[in-house]
């Protein structure tokens, strides 16, 4: 080995060259400054020490930003199709009431006590949906409400 | 703040490894004084392997700060079983060789000024006005040669050069820091010199 050494003497010699290479005058003196400053900023122990998964997958966003583009177009694929079946809740209820009433019908068939009441829906249905589960809305226009009374004022002295 | 022409030499002074446990220890309390007292001690060395490394004095900045900074998060894990100096050593390295293997063949190079003493060491004047047929080549061209024929390696290769004959340290220190055996270290050290002496034929060939 001590002859492969000297035989890259001049080699070595040279790679001493590298050592003069030296950053920027005062460069260390902000260093460890900069360090202390980084670790109180919360870098030391803040989310990356609690979830270091969370760092890792940071890290490979900067360093793949292909899969950084290929996990924001999966993220906003999910919000269109979120969107999309938010925007058809008639397409749901439908279904819903059919089975509803098909099971009222079959219940009330089994039971004695239902031969008193007739087989249609009593027309309360549940459903998150308002529109649906309410009554006929044109009902609330055209009768009356029993609660109002009709009313005339006579002023005295005209 | 130290100045960094303080300390010239590679190897902690006899009473370092004591003062350095109790650093270590304080700071795993928390005590960031403690800590800072530590990154100053070691911010050069960590810096120019870094640097020696990368080519690169921004991508050496950020590496080195991330590094001390890594390793603080996982001081409470340090548990004593090298010397603290060695297992920062180890995440320095690291964090530069997967940086490295990321960034692939994009090496840009960002070299920092030579220093006010090389014109005037004699070894290296001696070195290019003896040794290199290329007489004319100036000190900026031959600086620009050396760290692109190191930037042609692979890390461990490269690695190994730096720690050894940059950086001075021995076959040991390099097979702890490495994580290999010593007969790994000089078989990569002979492989990475004869390469880099026939990259550097036409400024190593004696006139």
């Amino acid at each position: 080995m001590n002859e492969n050494e000297n035989d890259f003497g001049t080699l070595r010699q040279f790679l001493k060259f590298k050592g003069h290479e030296t950053p920027p005058p005062g460069y260390f003196n902000n260093f460890s400054g900069d360090v202390i400053s980084r670790i109180r900023a919360g870098e030391g122990g803040g989310f990356s020490a609690e979830a270091p998964w969370l760092l890792k997958l940071l890290q490979v966003f900067e360093f793949k930003p292909a899969f950084a583009g290929a996990f924001a177009s999966a993220l906003f694929l999910l919000l269109v199709f979120g969107f999309v079946y938010a925007d058809r809740p008639e397409s749901a209820p439908q279904p819903l009431l059919q089975a509803s009433v098909q099971q009222s019908n079959s219940f009330a068939a089994a039971t004695p006590a239902a031969l008193a009441q007739p087989a249609e829906p009593t027309g309360i249905i549940a459903a998150t949906n308002p529109a649906t589960s309410l009554q006929p809305v044109a009902s609330l226009f055209n009768s009356q409400n029993p609660f109002a009374q009709q009313v005339s004022f006579s002023v005295p002295g005209n | 703040m130290a100045e960094p022409a303080e300390r010239t030499d590679q190897e902690p002074a006899a009473d370092a490894p004591v003062a350095e446990m109790d650093l270590v220890r304080r700071a795993q309390r928390g005590d960031l004084k403690a800590y800072d007292e530590l990154v100053q001690r070691y911010q050069e060395r960590i810096y120019a392997t870094v640097y020696h490394m990368t080519s690169n004095h921004e991508d050496a900045n950020d590496l080195a700060q991330d590094s001390f900074i890594k390793a603080y998060q996982a001081l409470k894990s340090f548990k004593g079983g090298s010397s603290f100096y060695t297992w920062l050593y180890r995440i320095a390295v690291n964090k530069t060789i997967n940086f490295l293997k990321q960034r692939k063949n994009r090496n840009h190079m960002s070299l920092n000024d030579l220093d006010f003493n090389t014109e005037n060491n004699p070894d290296l004047v001696a070195l290019i006005s003896e040794n290199t047929p290329r007489r004319d080549a100036g000190l900026k061209e031959l600086q620009e040669k050396l760290n692109a024929a190191l930037l042609t390696w692979s890390e461990p290769h490269r690695l190994v050069v730096v720690l050894q004959d940059v950086q001075g340290q021995s076959h040991e220190e390099i097979a702890e820091i490495m994580d290999c055996n010593i007969g790994t270290v000089r078989s990569r050290l002979f492989y990475a010199r004869q390469q880099l002496q026939s990259l550097l034929t036409d400024y190593l060939k004696p006139a």
